[in-house]
């Protein structure tokens, strides 16, 4: 059992407040993934988990202990650092068994597990090389062998791909997905690449500012932010906003965005009704708008401004009320730039914005 | 679009650039160096081990036409064969024996007019213009009897040319004229009568009192010797000075090294107080080692600091002489303390800045993998310090073969000697700029052998470096 139980965890660098009032619960052998944008905590949070730079307030247990006030080396963890942070004076071989030389397993033991590193890692034979001679790639895999060696309960990732190259950076990304799904550790791995992060992560915590914005499944991440910068932050492209303006008649709620009206569903429309102002915000994703050649009952007419084929995709840019919207269709629908069309905005695929708050609105 | 052509010539021109530039850039390096470090260094070897003075040659006639007899070697007794007098080449000498002559206008004994030259010891001089030159004189009479009562004019100033008349005793002459005439002496090494007599000027050598024997004084022909580092090895000081160097050098590095690894890790800690310690600890980088030498001197001295305190707390009745002949091991004492005070932080200041050189990250990592402070110290930091422990050693161990001022600050230069306090007697005390430039040579030699040794020695292998 290794649950990270983080309580009311504080960390400020001088005026500047890092993480602010964290909470969060990490279950046993879950792969959580931070992310946020550079410079919103990620890191510092990582670190206040493996205690390298005490938090300032809040608790922090590992598998029911509190390790607070404990040493790094002593909270049963491992880290892969952003840098590699592998140690240029030593060979791959001591590299690895660096941890465990240190916690005195012995010698057979900790030349097996060296060598098992290696081979999910498949840096077998570099055993005997020094860093200085390796390649991004290879340090990269040193580093991720280092932790896996140690098979602590606890795994801590930072941004372990981001210092290499895009295709090597997609091939290791699976690669880590089958070698973490093996390792049966808690882990945490931070990322500002939210596709890194939807397609690893058993569940997302979205940061924001020093703040959990967000923390749930990819899909409900994905599909439900729970505001405006969770929605703007993850998806390529990110979910288009319009500005919209409340009309409360007697009995139903309509938004009115430029010359086009869209009715909320049923369920939000006292929820919208209630809100203290007349404006609000609306959300869609790209792909959950239709495209249609002709007009249809529900349909907005748009003219097209620009058409990006994407190969599996096309990627329109149309207008609406003064915003721009991307919208994507399917490559076989035969559009070009200056053409107009009609595209259909399903109205349970909105996602409506209190803009007071940023948060978007569900029926509870 | 460039044709295939431009493009190759382009891409010429650009690399025989990138071949000079690199060149151009450290020309004025090269020159600094070659000015600065390999002329003094050449000049310093050539004095060590190039006598100047070492031959004389002499001639086969008393003039520097003469072709030459034989070389003389500095120093030889000499036996002196014939003497003659040779107008003086190049500019006064006081190591010449000179001897004016006059030319002089007068009447010879039979009232005809005449003009030549006579040596001075044979003219009085009566008046002398504003400047001092002679004007008038009259002949000398000679007193012994047997001699010739007249006095010979010659036709050149030069007892060899030809006597072209005569003057009587007393007889007035008008003076033209003077000239400065340079002894030469026929010589032969005195110890070798067989040998040939040949001619040299007397600035080169030394005459004794009986007129007959002599020496040469020294000579104008240079010779490779090993006579200045047999002197220097030979010197009773020298012994002392390589034991007392390097007694010092075993005693004080080693003890600096560890000390400014603590004091290195107390600035990498990081603590509050770390900024407050580098200026500490910097602080002796300030100060100069004979004010360094001169401040531990009044702490040792009779009524100094450590007798003050020992006398307070009672440990001793009245003062203890620490710096005398007597306390050779109280000397070495101060001067170690001195030292590692004076110098440490310098090794700290290297280290300093090979520990920041470590990323956090990677100190981090080995504290993550359970390495305590001292696994991190000795796993991590040692090994990657490994470059400026070597810039350190190869630095302090320079600096060891050059400690002077501390010494001389200390113990007075006498009891307890280093190489450069010989080299500095050598040259100041006793005037001996070569055996002095031996012993820098020697200090200079042990300078690069021990860089040389180190580099050897604690070489970080080219693919551990930090990357
Ligand atoms: N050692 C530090 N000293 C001062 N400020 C820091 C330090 N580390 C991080 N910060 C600040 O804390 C904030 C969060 O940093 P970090 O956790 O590194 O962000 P992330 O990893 O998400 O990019 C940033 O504003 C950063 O400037
Ligand atoms: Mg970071």
């Amino acid at each position: 059992m290794a649950e990270i139980r983080i309580e009311h965890v504080t960390k400020t660098f001088g005026d500047n407040v890092a993480i602010d009032d964290i909470n969060l619960t990490i279950e046993d052998r879950e792969f959580l993934v931070l992310l946020g944008p550079s410079g919103c905590g990620k890191t510092t949070l990582l670190r206040a988990i493996a205690g390298l730079g005490m938090a300032d307030s809040g608790r922090i247990s590992i598998g029911g202990q509190d390790v607070t006030y404990l040493p790094p080396g002593q909270r049963q963890i491992s880290m892969v650092f952003q840098s590699y942070a592998i140690f240029p004076h030593m060979t791959v071989h001591q590299n690895i068994g660096f941890g465990l030389l240190m916690n005195k397993v012995d010698k057979a033991e900790s030349d097996r597990r060296v060598r098992s590193a290696a081979e999910l890692l498949h840096i077998e034979n570099l055993l005997d090389r020094r860093p200085s001679a390796m390649s991004g790639g290879q340090r990269q895999r040193v580093a991720v062998a280092r932790a896996l060696a140690m098979e602590a309960k606890v795994l801590l990732m930072d941004e372990p791909l981001s210092n290499l190259d895009a295709l090597l950076r997609l091939e290791m990304r699976a690669e880590l997905k089958r070698l973490l799904a093996d390792v049966e550790a808690t882990t945490v791995y931070v990322t500002h690449d939210q596709i890194e992060a939807l397609s690893m992560g058993d569940r997302v915590a979205v940061m924001l500012d020093g703040k959990i914005q967000q923390c749930d499944a990819p899909n409900t991440v994905y599909e439900s932010p729970s505001n405006q910068f969770v929605g703007s932050f993850i998806g390529n492209p990110p979910m288009n906003f319009m500005e919209g303006t409340i009309q409360r008649d007697r009995d139903t709620v309509t938004v009115a965005v430029g010359e086009h009206e869209f009715s909320p569903p049923e369920a939000l429309q006292p929820l919208i009704r209630d809100l203290s102002s007349d404006r609000i915000t609306l959300g869609i994703r790209a792909e959950n708008m239709e495209t249609l050649a002709a007009p249809s009952s529900d349909t907005v007419p748009v003219t097209i401004e620009v058409v990006e084929p994407l190969g599996a995709q096309n990627l329109l840019t149309a207008r609406i009320g003064g915003h721009r919207l991307k919208v994507s269709t399917h490559p076989s629908l035969d559009v070009a730039a200056k053409q107009q069309v009609y595209i259909r905005l399903p109205a349970d695929q909105i996602r409506w914005i209190d803009p007071a708050t940023e948060s978007v609105l569900y029926k509870r | 679009m460039t044709t295939p052509d431009t493009a190759t010539s382009a891409s010429k021109a650009r690399t025989w650039r990138y071949r000079v530039v690199p060149y151009l850039l450290i020309a004025p390096a090269i020159v600094y160096l070659a000015m600065f470090f390999a002329y003094p260094m050449y000049e310093g070897l050539v004095l060590a081990v190039y006598d100047e003075d070492a031959l004389l040659p002499t001639r086969d006639e008393p003039n520097l036409d003469g072709s030459e007899v034989s070389k003389i070697p500095q120093g030889t007794a000499l036996a002196i064969v014939d003497r003659s007098s040779q107008e003086v080449v190049g500019d006064e000498n006081p190591d010449a024996l000179t001897d004016p002559w006059y030319q002089v206008t007068a009447d010879d004994p039979t009232g005809s007019p005449i003009t030549g030259w006579v040596s001075e010891a044979r003219i009085r001089v009566r008046d002398e213009d504003a400047a001092g030159a002679p004007v008038s004189g009259t002949v000398r009479p000679r007193l012994a009897a047997t001699s010739d009562p007249l006095t010979d004019v010659y036709e050149a100033p030069n007892d060899r040319s030809e006597v072209i008349g005569k003057l009587e005793q007393r007889a007035p002459v008008e003076i033209t004229d003077v000239a400065l005439l340079e002894v030469w002496f026929q010589v032969r090494p005195a110890d070798d009568p067989s040998a040939a007599a040949g001619w040299a000027p007397s600035r080169f050598l030394q005459v004794f009192e009986d007129g007959e024997n002599g020496r040469v004084h020294r000579g104008t022909d240079g010779e490779f010797t090993t006579a200045f580092i047999r002197r220097m090895i030979d010197d009773r000081f020298f012994g002392p000075a390589v034991r007392t160097t390097l007694l010092l050098m075993v005693l004080i590095i080693p003890a600096q090294l560890v000390l400014a690894m603590v004091m290195a890790l107390v600035i990498h800690a990081r603590t509050r107080l770390s900024t407050g310690f580098l200026y500490a600890f910097s602080l002796p980088i300030g100060m100069s080692d004979l004010a360094a030498g001169i401040l531990f001197f009044s702490i040792f001295t009779g009524n100094g600091l450590l007798n003050s305190i020992l006398d307070a707390l009672g440990i001793i009745d009245g003062p203890y002489a620490f710096l005398t002949a007597d306390t050779v091991r109280w000397i070495i004492f101060a001067i170690v303390l001195a030292e590692l005070w004076r110098a440490t932080s310098i090794v700290m200041v290297i280290l300093v800045a090979g520990l920041q050189a470590i990323p956090d990250e990677t100190l981090e990592a080995a504290e993550l993998f359970g390495a305590s402070y001292f696994q991190r110290v000795r796993h991590i930091m040692l090994p990657l310090l490994r470059p400026s422990i070597q810039v350190a050693l190869i630095l302090r161990t320079i600096l060891a073969f050059q400690v002077f001022a501390v010494v001389i600050a200390l113990g007075g230069g006498d009891v307890v000697t280093v190489l450069a306090n010989e080299s500095y007697r050598q040259y100041f005390g006793l005037r001996n700029n070569n055996v002095a430039s031996a012993y820098a040579v020697f200090i200079l030699l042990l300078s690069m052998a021990s860089a040389f040794f180190y580099l050897r020695a604690v070489r970080s292998e080219p693919e551990a470096r930090p990357t």
